[in-house]
């Protein structure tokens, strides 16, 4: 294998290692079915917010707001159910509250010229109050349709239904962003926005596109993680927001150029999910777990660098 | 010291400057052999590069970029202020009296932040300068202050060593010159032999050759521009441009030539009235301009034209990505036939390069430039706007270039070209506008134009 080659299935390799790491010292707990079907459970909401900042990171933009979108999409779909209403009016109104969200993120970015870390961070602030005062603060348990509950609970064949939501959007994603001429558009933008304006490109349509998509996104994962856990409090997305770009700094490292790509996107939610399962597992306490996963995302970026180097 | 890009040039100021160890020969300094181990040995000695985006900070001005990385006076234990303003103002008084020194370099203009790179250089104990295309960035004006400026610094008693690819520079500047071609010295130029035919003919490129051909004016008018405003374009501007004719657009940096091109782009606001093979003509953007049958090549590679971490394909295919879709409606883009046209393309402009999935940060500046040509390449244009399209771009290059902005023309395009070197446009423009102060001042013909026409033209001070 050539160091070229070493560099860029490193981060693979990696999470290889700890798999077979964590299966050998818990046989009995790590490397079963079940714990697979519940690792896949636990990583389908970060995978899908992760895969919003992907494409946002895509066009060199910083979407902070993605937590608080799904937050308020959660809380939103619970105070319709509260109100009567069903999941055929209620779901798609929590999405698009999402996707507006993130339409006007892009109209400050792109229309007003904001950095988009100030623009979203703003933003996610308004839409972190949102959701406070809807939910009044409090936890919601509505009684919750069935139809809901079933966006993210139960299996197919015995795969989580969860699995399903990361093979579409993720794949939607990934065909996006490589094969179209929007996600062509998009790596131009991000790689020299200057030139892709002179090059004709409809900048500002774009830009805005992506953070409403990276809104809708976040919005969904809200609602599945609501659906997993049926019970909603208005801040329950904000911890989503940092493992998200983590995993995707993670992914970046198994690409050639530096640049965020979805299946390293998808390396990275893996290795972190598997970091966190596997530790639990094995005992570790929950504080060293975490001084761990902030270790390996600097030990990965480091490597990376070092076999870019040379 | 000349020659096209990959001579030697950058190799033969690393070792003088210590970052490269010579596998035979020696540096001399003071006529004693220099053993320089490392950068900071030759720094030492009193040589410094210059490089023309050598970075300063932006936050800083003068005086505290001046001291950047040296030790500062000290006064009670504190950093001594006055001491540093004195002693850099010493300097700056006998080669650039106007250099403003407590202004954060952000506020200056690019010509003014060259001067400091300069200051820098000299005040601490630089004695054996290598300046490596100093004028690279600066519009003409700015680049004659900077020559001003380079006099007095060489009339202090300080060395210069001279990169540039603009040879009338060289010739005005430089005493002595060598040129370097395919890694040796070619040449050396002595007193009164430092002429741009005797350096082209030096690195086996041609010497300036006038177009000779007459504006066919029967041609249909192609782009018609009527009191056109935008930008530096400040007092009303109008041409036409025929079928098959390249009207040269000449002048200084912000003269305003660059933006009537970015107005018939579309990539900036303008007021007047344009037509296109007779119809109403209004871009909003560049991409009504391109849906119009309008091309551009604009300036600056770097930072307007390439998409330096993408290969090739994709900076070719960019602009025009919709028509390689493999079943019509659906905007996804079909590899193959992206190759192809790329293939046919580059063979077009003559583009050299490894393989079309290279990065094309991996390319020379003249093939970079060449790849941005190749975008246009495999369609029919109408209109053509080149935007100084041979800057920094080596002898070899800039040759091929201009055969390409020919074969342009032949095919019948209306070709604008905007640039700042005079001989080049007498060489490629049927006809040439020439700009200053935020208007064309005067519309030469073939027969009526000559370099000295041209220059009163674009510098005279009267008649506005």
């Amino acid at each position: 294998m050539t160091r070229t080659n070493l560099n860029r299935f490193g981060t693979l390799i990696a999470f290889v290692v700890l798999c077979v790491g964590f299966s050998i010292a818990s046989p009995t707990a790590f490397a079963t079915p079940a714990n697979a079907f519940n690792l896949v459970q636990q990583m389908a909401t970060l995978a899908i917010v992760a895969t919003a900042a992907t494409l946002v990171m895509t066009i060199s933009e910083f979407d902070l707001s993605v937590g608080f979108s799904a937050s308020l999409a959660a809380v939103i779909c619970f105070v319709l159910f509260g109100l009567g209403y069903d999941v055929w009016l209620a779901v798609p109104a929590a999405l698009l509250v999402g996707i507006v969200g993130g339409a006007a993120n892009g109209v400050l970015v792109a229309r007003f010229g904001i950095p988009s870390f100030v623009a979203t961070l703003a933003l996610g602030t308004i839409l972190s109050g949102f959701a406070f005062g809807l939910s009044g603060g409090q936890s919601l348990f509505q009684k919750v349709p069935d139809a809901f509950k079933g966006l993210a609970r139960g299996d197919v064949f015995g795969i989580p239904v969860l699995g399903f939501w990361i093979v579409l959007v993720l794949g939607i994603a990934a065909f996006v962003l490589n094969q179209t001429e929007f996600g062509r558009r998009l790596k131009a933008i991000g790689g020299n926005a200057q030139a892709a304006r002179l090059a004709g490109l409809p900048i500002v349509r774009d830009v805005i596109v992506t953070f409403a998509i990276a809104g809708g996104l976040s919005a969904l994962a809200g609602l599945l993680l609501a659906s997993r856990l049926g019970s909603v409090q208005h801040t329950m997305g904000e911890p989503l927001l940092l493992p998200a770009y983590a995993a995707v700094f993670i992914g970046t490292t198994a690409s050639p150029t530096g640049a965020p790509t979805v299946a390293g996107t998808l390396l990275g939610v893996a290795i972190t999910g598997v970091m966190v399962n596997g530790m639990t597992i094995v005992g570790v306490e929950p504080f060293v777990q975490r001084i761990l996963t902030g270790v390996i995302i600097i030990v990965a970026v480091l490597l990376r660098r070092v076999g870019r180097a040379q | 010291m000349v020659g096209p890009n990959g001579a030697g040039k950058s190799t033969l100021i690393k070792i003088i400057a210590g970052a490269d160890r010579p596998d035979a020969g020696e540096v001399l300094v003071d006529g004693g052999p220099a053993h320089f181990h490392s950068a900071h040995d030759a720094y030492a000695a009193g040589i410094r590069v210059i490089h023309q985006d050598a970075p300063l900070v932006p936050g800083f001005d003068t005086v505290e970029n001046c001291y950047l990385g040296r030790e500062y006076p000290r006064r009670h234990g504190m950093i001594d202020r006055a001491a540093m303003r004195e002693r850099i103002a010493m300097v700056a008084r006998d080669i650039a009296p106007d250099l403003p020194l407590d202004v954060p370099m952000m506020f200056l203009p690019p010509a003014e932040r060259q001067f400091v790179r300069l200051l820098r250089a000299i005040a601490d104990k630089g004695r054996i300068l290598i300046l490596d295309e100093p004028t690279a960035a600066l519009p003409a004006e700015d680049a004659e202050r900077f020559y001003d400026v380079l006099k007095r610094t060489r009339d202090r008693g300080t060395s210069i060593v001279l990169v540039s690819h603009r040879l009338d520079e060289i010739a005005d500047f430089c005493g002595r010159a060598v040129v370097l071609r395919d890694g040796r010295i070619v040449a050396r130029l002595g007193a009164g032999e430092v002429t741009p035919e005797a350096m082209i003919g030096a690195m086996g490129g041609s010497a300036v050759e006038r177009s000779t051909r007459a504006t066919d004016t029967s041609a249909p008018k192609v782009i018609e521009v009527e009191a056109l405003v935008a930008g530096d374009l400040t007092r009303p501007a109008s041409l036409q441009v025929h079928a098959g004719e390249v009207m040269a657009l000449y002048g200084l940096a912000g003269s305003g030539r660059s933006s009537l091109l970015n107005a018939i782009w579309g990539a900036i606001g303008w007021t007047g009235s344009m037509r296109l093979m007779g119809d109403a003509y209004a871009p909003r953007s560049p991409r009504e301009a391109i849906a119009r049958g309008v091309s551009c090549v604009p300036a600056d590679r770097h930072r307007s034209g390439l998409f330096l971490d993408q290969d090739l394909i994709f900076n070719k295919t960019l602009p025009l990505l919709s028509s390689y879709r493999r079943i019509r409606g659906l905007p996804v883009p079909h590899a193959a036939s992206e190759r192809d046209a790329f293939l046919v393309a580059a063979e077009r402009v003559s583009l050299s390069y490894r393989e079309p999935g290279q990065l094309a940060r991996t390319l020379s500046g003249g093939n970079q430039q060449k790849l941005i040509f190749s975008r246009w390449a495999n369609r029919h244009s109408r209109v053509m706007l080149l935007d100084e399209p041979t800057e920094g771009v080596d002898v070899m290059a800039k040759a091929t270039i201009k055969d390409i902005i020919r074969a342009i023309a032949a095919d019948g395009n209306a070709v604008l070209v905007s640039t700042s070197d005079r001989d080049e446009a007498l060489e490629l423009g049927d006809r040439i506008a020439v700009f200053r102060q935020g208007g064309i001042v005067r519309i030469f013909s073939r027969a009526e134009a000559s370099a000295e026409a041209l220059s009163a033209a674009a510098q005279s001070r009267e008649a506005a």
